[in-house]
């Protein structure tokens, strides 16, 4: 009987304390009622393996007691999509703050490694954000349920219809191509004939140096944008369609502006004699790379929504998949 | 617009539903079967016997749930020298009997028609 007595003992850790002696005097009851009962059957006592196989059978001790407890949790059902969402973006937020930190740090003209080391704050960050909302949606979740305040609602003041079927008609996707090829073509050619794109403006400013080295990103750029179109319009029902494209090229974007923020001279004067037009490059050049750092900024945010979009479709099919809905 | 979703063939599917499903039964079992005084584990054989087994884990909680809403009385007594825990209906129990059984029966009749 010491492994009844044992498996009771176990069970009685984990049970409400008010009923603990209660329950675990009807429990050895029962127990000891079913061992009688088998005794009798087979006219002996049981052996140490029936024994086990008789306590298996009631499920592991904390799984027992667990069943007289009531369910609890700290964010329940009600609330747990919008903790969710909130939980997503603010360590999405949190990302992008330390990304941007990273980013002046690298423009402030620290090393690749200083500037990445700021990133690596990014667990520990996380864990205080993942602590504090956890926080305060249990609070919520608390108060809530003690106030009844799921019970105050009002269709009136429900949210209006959002568009269902973002996708593109073929038409759109067409006058995207052409445009897309458009300004590839004139881009590509820009950056070799550079008065495609300066016009007249070619007597006093060109191109760094940079954008020579990087052109071959500036060709993957412009051959992956029109292929990810043209899947889309090839494949129309490729539901994902629009927002692996933003993904991808938001990604490639921040690539091609790592090497733009980091380069010595964006612009150059045309004539490097001229003072006026050096100082006129050097302001070009401040403008612009503060341009750069905002357009990667906003890169960042796109890369991690499209990031969480995708994560949150792949969870509403895995849901829909488990509810049948 | 008419989708289908792949439902895995998992036998866990299957055996979730029907407790799903017997989980409401039981405790109109129970109540019925405490019509007359009865303690835990012979309660537990004599559903069985009916086609109604249940195991110790769902059973004993599910008896003091229904007392901690009033609808079974208890009380400690001794019997073949040992201590027993007998539960019986409450005043309450009966008249709350009453109305589910009347529920079940007509959810049963509406579903014979549906099935």
């Amino acid at each position: 009987m010491e492994m009844i007595d044992r498996y009771l003992q176990a069970v009685r850790f984990a049970l409400p304390a008010a009923q603990r002696d209660d329950i675990i005097k009807e429990l050895r009851d029962s127990i000891l009622s079913q061992i009688e009962e088998q005794e009798a059957g087979l006219g002996r006592p049981l052996n140490e393996d029936e024994q086990v196989d008789l306590l298996k059978e009631l499920g592991s001790p904390m799984h027992l007691a667990s069943r007289y407890r009531k369910q609890q949790h700290m964010i329940g059902a009600t609330m747990f999509p919008i903790y969710w969402k909130v939980l997503k973006a603010s360590l999405g937020l949190a990302f992008l703050v330390l990304a941007a930190a990273s980013i002046a740090t690298a423009a402030a003209g620290k090393t690749f490694s200083e500037s990445l080391g700021v990133l690596s704050h990014y667990p520990s960050v996380a864990l205080m954000v993942f602590a504090w909302i956890t926080l305060v949606f249990s609070a919520l979740e608390f108060f809530g349920a003690r106030f009844h305040v799921s019970d105050r609602w009002d269709p009136r003041k429900l949210p209006p219809l959002a568009k269902t079927d973002p996708r593109k008609s073929q038409f759109e996707l067409i006058a995207q191509l052409v445009i897309q090829t458009v300004f590839g073509v004139w881009w590509l050619a820009g950056l070799h004939y550079q008065y495609l794109i300066f016009g007249p403006g070619i007597a006093f400013l060109r191109f760094g140096p940079v954008w020579h080295t990087i052109y071959w990103l500036f060709v993957v750029l412009v051959i992956v944008d029109l292929g990810l179109t043209g899947s889309r319009l090839v494949w129309p029902r490729w539901a994902l369609g629009g927002q692996v494209s933003r993904l991808v090229m938001s990604a490639l974007g921040l690539v091609v502006l790592y090497f733009l923020i980091n380069a010595p001279d964006l612009f150059v004067a045309a004539d490097a004699s001229t003072p006026q037009l050096q100082s006129l490059a050097r302001s070009i050049n401040y403008g612009v790379r503060l341009g750069l750092v905002a357009a990667a900024i906003v890169n960042i945010i796109n890369v991690v929504r499209e990031i969480l979009r995708l994560v949150g479709w792949r969870l509403g099919r895995i849901h829909q998949a488990t509810v049948g809905s | 617009m008419q989708h289908t979703v792949e439902i895995p063939t998992n036998p866990e599917v299957l055996e979730n539903l029907r407790l799903e499903l017997r989980r409401g039964c039981l405790i109109l079992a129970v109540l019925a079967e405490l019509r007359s005084e009865r303690y835990g584990y012979t309660l537990r054989k004599a559903l069985a016997e009916q086609g109604m087994e249940i195991d110790e884990g769902t059973l004993y909680p599910l008896l003091r749930r229904l007392e901690s809403q009033g609808l079974l009385v208890s009380e400690w007594r001794e019997e073949d020298k040992r201590n027993k825990r007998f539960y019986h209906l409450s005043a309450d129990g009966k008249l709350i009997l009453k109305q589910l059984a009347a529920e079940w029966k007509s959810i049963n009749a509406s579903l014979d028609g549906i099935l």
